[in-house]
């Protein structure tokens, strides 16, 4: 399978207020390689869910600008796309998941009705073949009763469960690229370990590239290839992840490592304390 | 207890339970007779996944949910049987902070304004007098004063969360019990209040029951760690006696679940299966349907909670529960495989 690279150069994103106008993404690039997890790490307000969304296409036009050096998958170029354009390649190309799986699934729907929506949406199936479809793609996810979960509603899923529907929903039509922002935020920590195992092996299998959106630094260093670090709106370092936790060169991200509380050791008091304090 | 004494709060065979819609129907245990003491100043972590009852058996000290058997005992009374007067005195002195700051701070009021208030209502300190204690209170989350007169949403998330610590603090509680305090801020604002928790703990002596899902600050910060699963406390142990040592197969899935802040770490365990749900929780040993080292008894029969022996106990003593029975603190197991 030839997958094609999502290329990102000079992205700029300036949102319009009544104060003025702010750039709040402010020359980010990277690549991002077919079955290679990228972590896109930083704290709220450092611009990370933004460029997820300049990405797909889905930052309103009125409110902010979109300026890109080069925005492409492949040979099409994602900066001169219309909504048309969007529509036909979001979903298909390339997809999405959020932090809260319900505001993506409608509550008055089943999950059969709407995983059945997306296939027939993309890939022309007949309701029969799409909602085999949509069993089998329940099946690699991990689920073992497929049939009885497409009759279910959302509200009768647990926050994993929910999660993993839109996960599969997502990689539904094999998609080039997959932007996962913040997916296990919400979740307990085995709910999160069994996400992210699915995710990152679907994608190795799939050939999909994974941008992953987390603040979480210890799943940075568990789940992702290469890392960026983001601070208000700038890429500060950028590195394989082994190498950035071994040997990380910019100061914020020393600061933020230095921050992150693990289970492997009480932190003695007195080190370093906090990023405020620090910067 | 032991280096807690004397123990401030004892909870004993709690159970809390919600009818459920319909009258007809079973009601959901959310907390199956637990078993706790927290000592003076004593950080206590009460770590589980959502549903695990950590938040029913925290709101249910303060009797904000009935509790239906047990007893909840501080300062030689029953609060679960205790009358509306005992109980306003109880709640003098354990003060209660939530995850979202906004829903305990009235909107329309200014900080100060809602400092004030737990002061004119437990009657402490004259008028004149109350302006100051406010004062001190914010001093003592480190907030500046200056922003007492703003209204909370002029505030920061960690700011918001440290006004709601001081309107906690300003009638001087004994403990705090803290729903997820820190769930919503940033690493470096939950770093913060971590912080703050235990500097409280040092001036003023003030113990804690820090409810919450984040193993790893948890692990910064609590004493004694108890384990939540469905409703049931599974493990019971010293902070570093749990996180070095677990014994209970949950508490090592659980563990073992945590994505480590370092590549060279081995990686995240899945643990097998979904997670019970507490309307129908297995029989037995609730965990028995997803444990790795599950034995043929352990689908039927309920394992008692044991103090286990062979297991390296840290700061282990002999202390009196209040109810009188003697044990071996510390750490205490609720799996067959350490009944023996």
């Amino acid at each position: 399978m030839n997958r094609p690279t999502l290329s990102v150069r000079d992205l700029v994103v300036v949102v319009h207020g009544r104060e003025g106008s702010r750039r709040i993404v402010d020359g980010v690039g990277f690549d991002l390689a077919p079955a290679k997890v990228l972590g896109l790490v930083g704290e709220s307000g450092s611009g990370k869910s933004t460029i997820a969304k300049a990405l797909m296409g889905l930052l309103q036009a009125g409110l902010c600008t979109v300026q890109a050096g080069r925005m492409t998958l492949g040979q099409t170029n994602l900066a001169a796309l219309t909504e048309k354009g969007w529509q036909k390649l979001r979903g298909r190309e390339m997809s999405m998941i959020f932090q809260e799986p319900l505001t993506c699934l409608d509550p008055v729907f089943t999950v059969g009705q709407q995983l059945v929506a997306v296939l027939r949406r993309h890939r022309h199936l007949s309701r029969r073949e799409a909602r085999d479809a949509a069993a089998h793609l329940l099946g690699t996810i991990g689920f073992a009763d497929a049939l009885d979960l497409l009759a279910s509603y959302p509200h009768q899923l647990s926050g994993g469960m929910r999660q993993r529907i839109m996960l599969a929903m997502a990689m539904g039509c094999d998609p080039a690229v997959l932007i996962a922002d913040e997916p296990t935020s919400a979740l307990d920590v085995t709910t999160q370990a069994q996400v992210l195992m699915q995710l990152t092996a679907l994608g190795r299998e799939r050939q999909t590239a994974i941008l992953l959106i987390t603040h979480d630094l210890g799943v940075v260093a568990q789940y992702c290839d290469h890392a960026l670090v983001i601070r208000e709106g700038k890429i500060v370092e950028a590195a394989p992840v082994r190498k950035l936790f071994e040997a990380p060169t910019h100061p914020y991200t020393r600061s933020l490592l230095a921050a992150v509380p693990t289970i492997r050791a009480r932190r003695h008091r007195g080190s370093p304390r906090t990023l405020a304090d620090q910067l | 207890m032991s280096r807690f004494s004397p123990t401030l709060l004892s909870i004993r065979k709690l159970v809390v339970q919600y009818a459920r819609a319909g009258g007809r129907k079973a009601p959901l245990i959310a907390v199956r007779g637990v078993s706790l003491d927290i000592g003076t100043g004593e950080i206590f972590g009460l770590v589980g996944e959502s549903g695990s009852g950590k938040t029913s058996l925290a709101l249910s000290i303060l009797q904000l949910v009935p509790v239906f058997s047990g007893a909840v005992l501080y300062r030689d009374q029953d609060l679960a049987t205790a009358e509306a007067q005992a109980l306003r005195t109880a709640r003098k002195s354990i003060q209660m902070i939530f995850q979202d700051p906004l829903a305990a701070l009235s909107p329309r009021r200014t900080i100060q304004q809602s400092l004030l208030e737990p002061l004119a209502h437990f009657g402490i300190g004259k008028p004149a007098e109350r302006l100051e204690q406010a004062i001190a209170a914010l001093e003592h989350v480190g907030l500046d004063p200056a922003l007492q007169g703003r209204y909370p949403h002029e505030l920061s998330g960690g700011q918001r969360q440290r006004a709601a610590l001081a309107r906690a603090l300003v009638s001087e509680p004994e403990l705090i019990i803290a729903d997820e305090p820190i769930a919503s801020l940033d690493v470096s604002a939950q770093a913060r209040i971590v912080d703050l928790m235990l500097d409280l703990r040092e001036r003023l002596g003030v113990a804690f029951l820090f409810v919450s899902h984040d193993l790893a600050v948890v692990r910064q910060v609590a004493d004694t760690v108890g384990v939540m699963y469905l409703g049931t406390q599974v493990e019971s142990a010293s902070a570093d006696d749990l996180f070095e040592q677990p014994a209970h197969p949950y508490t090592r899935s659980l563990l073992s679940a945590v994505a480590v802040p370092d590549p060279g770490q081995p990686a995240p365990l899945v643990t097998a299966g979904e997670p019970g749900s507490v309307l129908t929780p297995p029989a037995g040993c609730v965990f028995h349907t997803r444990c790795p080292d599950r034995m043929p008894s352990c689908a039927s029969i309920e394992p008692a909670e044991t103090w286990p022996q062979g297991l390296a106990v840290a700061n282990s003593q002999t202390a009196q529960y209040a109810h009188g029975e003697a044990a071996t603190l510390q750490r205490k197991v609720k799996c067959h495989l350490w009944n023996t």
